[in-house]
């Protein structure tokens, strides 16, 4: 069963990145991915805690064109794996996760430039088997991309799942209390970075108001996060509303004043 | 799978969906820094270039043509590719600077759209609901996401369709509205993330104040009284300006303030 679960959870490691970079359906977004892996392991609701965590400090890491950032799903993965694997206490899970996956999820950033530039030689050798008139053979070395990239993850979660559970039931027992507390703090201020992070994409200053809303009927009302992008779509939809008749579109035009009337009754 | 290649027949829809499914697959798996999805363009393609081209010339022609760099959000990268296949059907491999002119000029201005509503706004909303109901064990807001890409999928293949059939005209207008939609979005993401702040980012100081008999909880106390979520606005606040500063790099960030929680912790300044 333990040999299955390792298998699964390396599988998963693989297609994880091949899916975000391509039909972005399982993503490597750690709520999706720490559900799959919490079947996995047979226990989802921790793994559902872990990767809540893992899940509100990857907001706003947004890997915008090209770029490489933090591999927050592999963080997902090896941390559940570990933690399930070493501890049944939910909060030590959450510790021993953060301990093990935030070095892995770096590390992610490093393998993914080694990947896209491996991908350059990829690129090279299809071209040049076109030139050939080898189209057959072209397609084929196409395929080395994905198996670059399904290894970039793959590989350290592997290294992980070998390994992970022993060194860390052996590190644990020399870790005083302060330093696992430590790190149960800092995954609830973790989230600080990827919102921060978001904010530098978002007009900000534009729409205040609206960061300022939310804030005060989240902090002082209490009012659920769903109900809260309920009211951010209200705002987003009068606006859209009032503002999409503006935008140059030839169809639209007579149907705006016709609509207009309609406000006074 | 290609033995009929060769005959003459022309791109049905059928083509069109492989087409579709292929580039989706490929997209940013065989990227690089020089032509970055470049040779996912042409692997997404291929097939269907094949059965426009029938001389092998035209076909490698157009296909180094569809090597050079391309990069756009992925998701709108189908309408663009849809497009580029009827204007290759239609005028053959004369098509090729027009299609290249084409693809450089409107990648730019979808991507600026569709970077923000793909990876900003869909990951941070569905991210926050989904990873705040994970946080009490709840996968729902999980299985609600997985749903919804499963719906974008197709909507995506669908597209590429879109693309195809309507061309040049469709997208180009399609620009405008798009940037309204973009603003409307970012006003409902800013209410989210706004939430977000003294929902997800906890701290608390168990220290108390000690007077004779009387004791003072800093948090409870002082703290909340003041304003609930004081310190994660705060934090908020240095942290945003500590990016916007460009002096260090994310990484460095996590790792100071993994450090600060850490030494909090160890001086009792802060508690789980």
């Amino acid at each position: 069963m333990e040999i299955i679960q390792g298998i699964l959870i390396i599988a998963l490691a693989f297609w994880m990145v091949l899916d975000q970079q391509g039909f972005v359906i399982t993503t490597w977004f750690p709520a999706i991915i720490g559900m799959i892996a919490g079947i996995i392991m047979g226990d989802v609701p921790t793994a559902m805690i872990i990767a809540g965590t893992f899940q509100l400090m990857a907001l706003g890491v947004a890997n915008i064109g090209g770029s490489s950032v933090p591999n927050y799903g592999l963080a997902t993965l090896v941390g559940i794996y570990v933690a399930i694997r070493t501890t049944h206490d939910v909060s030590h899970a959450k510790a021993i996760a953060l301990a093990v996956g935030v070095p892995v999820g770096m590390l992610g950033i490093q393998l993914d430039v080694l990947g896209k530039l491996l991908n350059s030689y990829v690129s090279h050798a299809a071209q040049k088997a076109l030139n050939q008139g080898k189209f057959k053979k072209m397609e084929r070395i196409f395929w080395l991309g994905p198996l670059i990239f399904g290894l970039t993850t793959a590989l350290p979660t592997a290294l992980c799942v070998l390994f992970g559970d022993k060194l860390v039931r052996l590190i644990l027992d020399f870790v005083p209390k302060w330093f696992t507390d430590g790190l149960s703090i800092a995954g609830s201020m973790l989230p600080v970075v990827g919102i921060a992070l978001l904010l530098q994409f978002m007009p900000v200053k534009k729409y205040l108001t609206m960061l300022l809303i939310g804030f005060v009927v989240s902090a002082y009302f209490k009012l659920p996060i769903l109900g809260i992008a309920i009211l951010g779509f209200a705002f987003a939809y009068y606006y859209f509303t009032q503002n999409i008749k503006k935008a140059p579109a030839t169809a639209g035009a007579t149907e705006a004043i016709s609509e207009g009337d309609d406000f006074d009754e | 799978m290609s033995n009929e290649e060769k005959t003459n027949e022309s791109v049905t829809k059928k083509d069109i969906r492989k087409a579709a499914i292929r580039y989706m697959f490929m997209a940013c798996n065989t990227f690089n820094y020089e032509n970055q999805q470049g040779p996912a363009v042409v692997y997404g393609l291929s097939k269907v270039l094949r059965k426009v081209y029938k001389k092998d010339e035209d076909y490698k022609a157009s296909l180094n043509n569809h090597f050079n760099y391309f990069n756009t959000t992925t998701w709108m990268a189908n309408l663009l590719l849809g497009a580029s296949v009827a204007m290759e059907e239609k005028d053959g491999i004369k098509s090729k600077d027009a299609v290249q002119a084409f693809k450089t000029g409107m990648m730019g201005p979808l991507a600026g759209v569709g970077d923000t509503l793909v990876w900003v706004l869909y990951p941070t909303i569905m991210g926050s609901i989904a990873g705040y109901m994970g946080l009490q064990g709840n996968p729902t807001g999980a299985i609600i996401w997985l749903l919804l890409n499963v719906f974008f999928f197709f909507f995506r293949v669908k597209l590429f369709d879109i693309g195809h059939t309507s061309g040049l005209k469709l997208i180009t207008a399609l620009g405008d509205k798009l940037n309204v939609f973009t603003e409307a979005a970012s006003i409902m993401g800013l209410t989210v993330i706004g939430a977000l702040i003294p929902s997800v980012v906890k701290m608390t100081i168990p220290i108390e104040f000690k007077t004779g008999k009387v004791s003072l909880p800093i948090q409870t106390d002082i703290l909340d009284k003041i304003m609930p979520a004081l310190l994660p606005a705060i934090l908020t606040f240095v942290v945003y300006k500590l990016i916007a500063s460009k002096k260090f790099s994310v990484t460095q960030i996590i790792f100071m303030v993994i450090g600060l929680a850490l030494v909090c912790s160890f001086f009792g300044i802060l508690g789980v």
